[in-house]
């Protein structure tokens, strides 16, 4: 059983990408079962698309969890989040979607691929053309596929705008072959999106006697470290946290190692060692 | 390489956990999972929440963990006791679920002297729908429900759990109250009422004073002054079933 989770704005295509795909798999020896969500995405929401492919009948498309999941917007990693596991594929549009966005979902996320495919699809075919190299990135994840049947269907589900221009077909359908390609020869090692684990990221303050580690990822500003320390080594720094909050920072000289700042951390952000 | 700071029990992936910033019930927390990481009881214990802010703890722990609605995780791990002897089973509460809402059951379970551990959290408020008066609530204390402070001659007085259930228990019974700024007497005391629970001697109940200072709307400092100076005056600390 695979899911897929397509997610991106409204007019970008995301439920033609999941409706070819879902018609090529009917047509091959699989079940396959599609659900658009959407709706108020002509007023600006996040338009969603759950696919599940299965070997046996399929009663319900919708899942927790997505086995792939292709984000064509950074609004969509907001609605796509919560569907991470560990071993999810995430394809997304780094020509689009932003760095700082793309920081959320950074620890959770293993296996990725960056497909430029605005940029792509701007310089090579038309605008209106990044979903086919974004469904290219799909289809590289699938195996036995037909890729003449997908072709059929991408003829298929733009034909109205084919009988009006022709040319729109065949540049559809290698925009979906570049795709594929970017997708097959993506080098993973090449990129850093995958971050490291909240406990792993730390700053820390030491001198030959003791060390202060401070946990970004965790420290909430509260402050109370500040009002216990009984020797005021400690203050808020120019640094901010992840909730925009200020961090604390030590003055390592004063520190008398007591750890007080260390027990009466809710958030358990803040370490003290001797050495 | 040091590892993060908190206690191993503690879910790494559900870190930072939901709690706002300062809240004296994530301390409270920390220090619970210190007193089982102590006891070495993380395999054998099943942890239930009740509702209101004490539910943002359902992914809290590395344990097997329930959660219920207004005031039912007492009698939901009594059941759980009865069906299990041998689990270590722990009811986490607010004022709220404990003192209004579930008050009933926190009395019969206290009668009954159940093997259950229950930590009941006052904050002197109902912080997760937006600071209402409480049971707890001090007198003259501002709340939205009660803009110009709690009067004795409308609602009452704050109540007073662990000496309200040291007239009904029985001998072996352990009740008490601490404060989650104080790490030291509020892990001993979690760890007390654990060591009742697990030699079967009978109920066991802690009540921590807590802060909650985005409803209080205090800075840290005089969040840590109403918690350790006004509370402690009207909820005294100790034991109460000596």
């Amino acid at each position: 059983m695979i899911n897929i989770l397509v997610a991106g704005e409204g007019g970008q295509g995301v439920q033609s990408i999941a409706k070819i795909i879902n018609t090529s798999v009917d047509e091959s020896s699989k079940e396959s079962c599609y659900l658009p969500s959407f709706g108020v995405e002509q007023r600006g929401g996040v338009s969603l698309a759950f696919l599940r492919i299965d070997a046996k009948k399929i009663l319900y498309p919708r899942f927790d969890k997505a086995d792939i999941i292709a984000a064509l917007c950074s609004r969509s990693i907001d609605s796509i989040k919560d569907y991470i596991k560990d071993d999810t594929f995430l394809i997304y549009d780094g020509s689009i979607v932003e760095n700082s966005v793309l920081d959320q979902i950074k620890p959770k996320v293993k296996k990725y691929i960056n497909i430029l495919a605005n940029n792509i699809a701007i310089k090579k075919y038309s605008v209106k053309s990044a979903n086919m190299l974004m469904l290219g990135g799909v289809v590289a994840q699938l195996i036995d596929v037909n890729l003449s049947i997908i072709e059929n269907n991408i003829k298929n589900e733009f034909k109205d705008k084919i009988a009006e221009n022709p040319e729109i077909g065949t540049m559809n359908i290698n925009a979906f072959h570049e795709g594929l390609n970017i997708a097959k020869s993506f080098d993973q090692s090449s990129e850093e999106l995958v971050g490291k684990p909240a406990h792993e990221i730390k700053t820390e303050y030491k001198d030959d006697k003791k060390s202060w580690i401070r946990f970004p990822e965790y420290c909430k500003g509260c402050g109370l470290c500040l009002v216990r320390c009984p020797v005021q080594a400690l203050h808020f720094s120019k640094e901010v946290g992840f909730l925009g909050n200020p961090l604390p920072e030590i003055d390592i000289d004063k520190c008398i190692t007591c750890g007080q700042c260390e027990q009466i951390c809710p958030d358990g952000a803040i370490k003290v060692e001797k050495s | 390489m040091a590892e993060a700071a908190f206690p191993k029990v503690w879910k790494k992936s559900s870190k930072p956990h939901k709690f706002c910033p300062g809240c004296g019930q994530a301390l409270a927390l920390k220090i619970l999972g210190y007193a089982i990481d102590e006891l070495g009881i993380q395999n054998k214990m099943v942890y239930g929440c009740d509702i209101g802010c004490s539910l943002l703890t359902w992914d809290m722990f590395d344990v097997d963990t329930v959660q219920t609605h207004h005031g039912r995780v007492l009698p939901t791990m009594v059941g759980f006791k009865l069906a299990k002897p041998e689990a270590i089973v722990i009811a986490f509460m607010g004022d709220g679920g404990g003192y209004a809402i579930g008050a009933q059951h926190l009395i019969n379970s206290a009668m009954r002297n159940d093997k259950v551990t229950v930590i009941l959290i006052n904050n002197a408020n109902y912080a997760m729908t937006g600071g209402q008066m409480a049971p707890t609530t001090l007198i003259a204390e501002k709340t939205t429900t009660t803009p110009l402070g709690r009067k004795i001659e409308n609602y009452g007085g704050p109540i007073h759990g662990p000496e309200m259930l040291s007239k009904i228990v029985s001998d072996d019974a352990y009740l008490a109250r601490t404060i989650s700024t104080n790490i030291e007497d509020c892990k001993e005391k979690i760890k007390k009422a654990f060591q009742n629970q697990i030699d079967s001697h009978g109920f066991s109940f802690v009540e921590i004073l807590s802060m909650c200072p985005v409803n209080w709307h205090t800075n840290t400092q005089e969040s840590l002054d109403f918690c350790e100076k006004e509370m402690v005056k009207i909820f005294p600390l100790g034991e109460f079933n000596d």
